[in-house]
């Protein structure tokens, strides 16, 4: 029944106004309705009571002159019968006309004055037996009650008497007037009401909706005051409840955020440095060994003199040359040293250099207002990003070109890699890409920043960086 | 399928409350009867002047001895027979008074009346009443007057009315009121001096209910109307009481105008004189009180004038 299309109409009506409105609106069809329904009830019954009233009094009145009539009649005393016409009009306000039909059917008396309205006579003519006839006459002045009742059981003719409604029209009119007044009246006093309550019970639903709003802005200290013990209120006291959780809830969640970036920030450092003196360790150590291993190789052939073993000493020296450039590329690749010594841009450049080397993706690099040096932790987590992105670009983008933009503005640092490669949907990628570009964005929001990742299929790949200074 | 069941039933739902305004509506109009006549009632015209019968009715008077409604109720069935005997319309007429009949008769507008005895004897004198007949009651043609008071009354005759409120009849009524005027007047009073009050009644059943009622202390009444009241309303007997009865007077009779034609006369005679040997004539006679009805000469009225004439003289002093 409640999802009946009549319902959807009627919700889609109903729901189109406000609870106000809603209210307002009930309040006022009430009235109205009730208004209106009493006022047509009251006429009915009034005018019927009326009625009935009138019909008696017409059948008083008219048993009346026929009682008093009768010896009138029999002894022929015309002046009596029209006196007791006239004295019975007089006593009665609302009688319009009376008169008396002798037996032979010919008007004795009546109250008309000059003339007589000569098709009166035959509306209403009475049995001898009849105890009394009404009936409802339409006339040009109105509605009229005209009894009839035989005078003498109709041996001397019968007695008319005719009651006009108009009376009763002005009593309803008078009524109903007073009621509608009445109405009116209750009414604007129920709209004043009913403003002030609806005012009183939307007042706390709208500051709900405000507060929940606030809520949706993440803003949890929303607390309201509950005005009273009703639905609302309870309502207000459900709302508050949730909104200390909801504020307990985020503050356990900002706690754990910064303890997982300390502690992030600690991992990322402890790997940098761990790197930077593996780095340094095989740069210096193992470097130096193999540097020492050459050297000893190179006096060693130049003092040997067998040719078959100094062409063995050679083979090692070469072995020992290509452990060294490897050790070296393992050491620039775990940290370029030249990032502590020389800077990010010099860094860069070596690393884009490397990469051409090894890869057939023609990187461009432009660096901006980048002659000073940046705070050392910013430096690396650029590099280790624009690493990281280029080693993507390498591995899945089938790229041709690749273009690296580094540029300092005088509050931010700003980074932008750019292919145009295959392209991949952001979130769509596969969990190991996904990791890798949630370093990057780890590493830039441990610096305030923000990293943007714009891509689709086809249409090769964008990523943002920004960080405050 | 659906969508069709859902209209159904929306439209099932839908008949009651066209049902409710209905009734609603219905509830409004009720109690008005559906009568759609219209009538102009400023439209006035003269009233037609009653048709002039092509048939003469016989007018027929009575004279207000009972009220008269009592008089419509006790000569309807003689009327009635009349009506069929002479097989022409009979009108009933009836006036407050004696002298009105009497002015009416004398002026030929009545051909046949039953007149008190007073209103024969002025008739008589003034204009020359004719006698017709005279009805007999219990067997004879008199009557008298009686002197009532109410039942509880401690009242024995005239004189002990002293004081009283005293009811007549009709002013040239011999029983109800020359009798007992003359018998105030033998007692050396005028009706003014010895009651405190008087009032007429015109007709003699309102007179004896008058006195029942205690309207009036005491009341003299036709012994004839009396008699007939206590049979009709056997309660009026408990409440009156009679102290005096008048000698015998001449029985009201039945006359014609001076100017009757003697066909018409000797038609009614034989009528009424017929009415006791058929069916209908007796029991129109026994509606109207009568044995039967018998000739009767003037003379049998002298009594009434001797009363009358002693009141008035004892009036005009």
């Amino acid at each position: 029944m409640f999802n009946s299309p009549f319902f959807t109409y009627f919700w889609r009506f109903a729901g189109a106004f406000s609870v106000r409105s809603k209210i307002m609106g009930i309040v006022v069809a009430l009235a109205l309705l009730l208004g209106v329904g009493i006022t047509v009830q009251v006429r009915a019954v009034f005018l019927y009571t009326l009625e009935e009233r009138l019909q008696e009094q017409g059948v008083s009145v008219a048993r009346d002159v026929a009682a008093r009539a009768t010896d009138m009649i029999l002894v022929n005393d015309l002046f009596a019968l029209y006196q007791l016409l006239e004295e019975t009009r007089n006593n009665n306000p609302d009688l319009r006309y009376a008169f008396v039909v002798g037996q032979d059917g010919s008007v004795l008396a009546h109250t008309f004055g000059v003339g007589f309205p000569t098709e009166l006579i035959e509306q209403n003519v009475p049995r001898g037996d009849d105890h009394h006839q009404t009936i409802l006459l339409e006339t040009d002045e109105g509605p009229v009650w005209d009894t009839a009742v035989p005078i003498f059981d109709g041996r001397a003719g019968y007695a008319r008497v005719g009651f006009s409604e108009n009376s009763i029209q002005t009593s309803i009119a008078r009524l109903t007037s007073q009621i509608v007044l009445t109405t009116v009246l209750v009414s604007a006093i129920g709209i004043v009401a009913a403003a002030g309550l609806t005012w009183i019970v939307t007042r706390p639903i709208l500051q709900l909706k405000e507060a929940a709003e606030a809520v949706g802005q993440r803003d949890f200290s929303q607390r309201l005051d509950p005005w009273a013990n009703d639905e609302i209120g309870q309502l207000t006291t459900a709302f508050n409840r949730m909104t200390v959780e909801l504020a307990q809830a985020e503050q356990e969640r900002a706690e754990r955020e910064q303890l997982r970036s300390q502690l992030l920030e600690k991992v990322i450092a402890a790997q940098e440095e761990e790197r930077r003196r593996i780095a340094r360790e095989l740069h210096d150590e193992t470097g130096q060994a193999l540097t020492s291993l050459m050297v000893r190789l190179q006096m060693m052939n130049e003092l040997c003199a067998n040719p078959e073993l100094k062409t063995q000493v050679e083979g090692l020296r070469q072995l020992a040359a290509q452990t060294l450039e490897g050790v070296h590329n393992l050491s620039v690749e775990l940290r370029p040293s030249v990032l502590d010594d020389l800077g990010l841009t010099a860094a860069l450049e070596r690393y884009i250099q490397e990469y051409r080397r090894h890869t057939a993706v023609e990187v461009d690099l432009v660096v901006l207002g980048l002659e000073e040096r940046l705070p050392a932790p910013m430096e690396t987590a650029l590099y280790r990003i624009v690493q990281e992105s280029l080693t993507n670009i390498a591995r899945h983008a089938q790229a041709e070109t690749a273009s690296v933009l580094l540029e300092r503005r005088p509050d931010r640092v700003r980074a932008i890699i750019e292919d145009d490669g295959v392209g991949f949907d952001p979130l769509a990628a596969n969990n190991g890409e996904r990791l890798g570009l949630y370093g990057m964005r780890e590493r830039a929001e441990l610096l305030n920043g923000q990293l943007t990742i714009e891509s689709s299929p086809g249409q090769g790949a964008t990523i943002y960086i920004e960080v405050p200074l | 399928m659906r969508n069709e069941g859902r209209r159904t039933r929306d439209e099932r739902n839908e008949r009651p409350l066209f049902l409710l305004i209905v009734a609603l509506f219905l509830l409004v109009g009720c109690g008005r009867p559906t009568e759609t006549a219209v009538v102009n009632l400023s439209d006035l015209r003269p009233l037609a002047e009653p048709e002039a019968t092509t048939v003469k009715p016989l007018r027929v008077a009575v004279a207000a001895i009972i009220s008269p409604r009592g008089t419509v109720d006790s000569y309807t069935p003689l009327l009635e027979y009349l009506q069929q005997e002479l097989d022409r319309p009979v009108e009933l007429v009836q006036r407050r008074t004696y002298g009105e009949i009497n002015d009416l008769i004398e002026a030929g507008e009545i051909d046949l009346a039953f007149v008190c005895t007073s209103a024969y004897v002025v008739g008589k004198r003034e204009f020359d009443m004719q006698l017709l007949l005279a009805p007999r009651v219990q067997g004879d043609t008199v009557y008298y007057s009686l002197l009532i008071v109410p039942a509880d009354s401690p009242a024995q005759n005239m004189e002990d009315l002293r004081g009283a409120i005293f009811a007549f009849t009709d002013p040239i009524s011999t029983s109800g009121r020359n009798y007992p005027v003359w018998l105030v007047q033998q007692m050396g009073e005028t009706p003014e001096s010895f009651f405190s009050r008087t009032f007429h009644t015109y007709s003699h059943d309102d007179v004896i209910r008058a006195v029942a009622n205690r309207v009036a202390d005491g009341a003299a009444v036709d012994s004839l109307v009396y008699a007939f009241a206590l049979e009709r309303e056997p309660e009026l007997a408990a409440q009156t009481r009679v102290i005096h009865q008048s000698p015998p007077f001449g029985i009201p009779p039945v006359v014609v105008n001076p100017d009757a034609r003697p066909q018409l006369m000797a038609e009614l005679r034989d009528v009424l004189l017929a009415m006791p040997h058929n069916p209908a004539g007796r029991a129109a006679l026994q509606a109207a009180g009568i044995d039967d009805f018998v000739p009767i000469e003037d003379e049998a009225y002298d009594s009434v004038r001797t009363l009358e004439t002693a009141v008035n003289l004892a009036v005009s002093d």
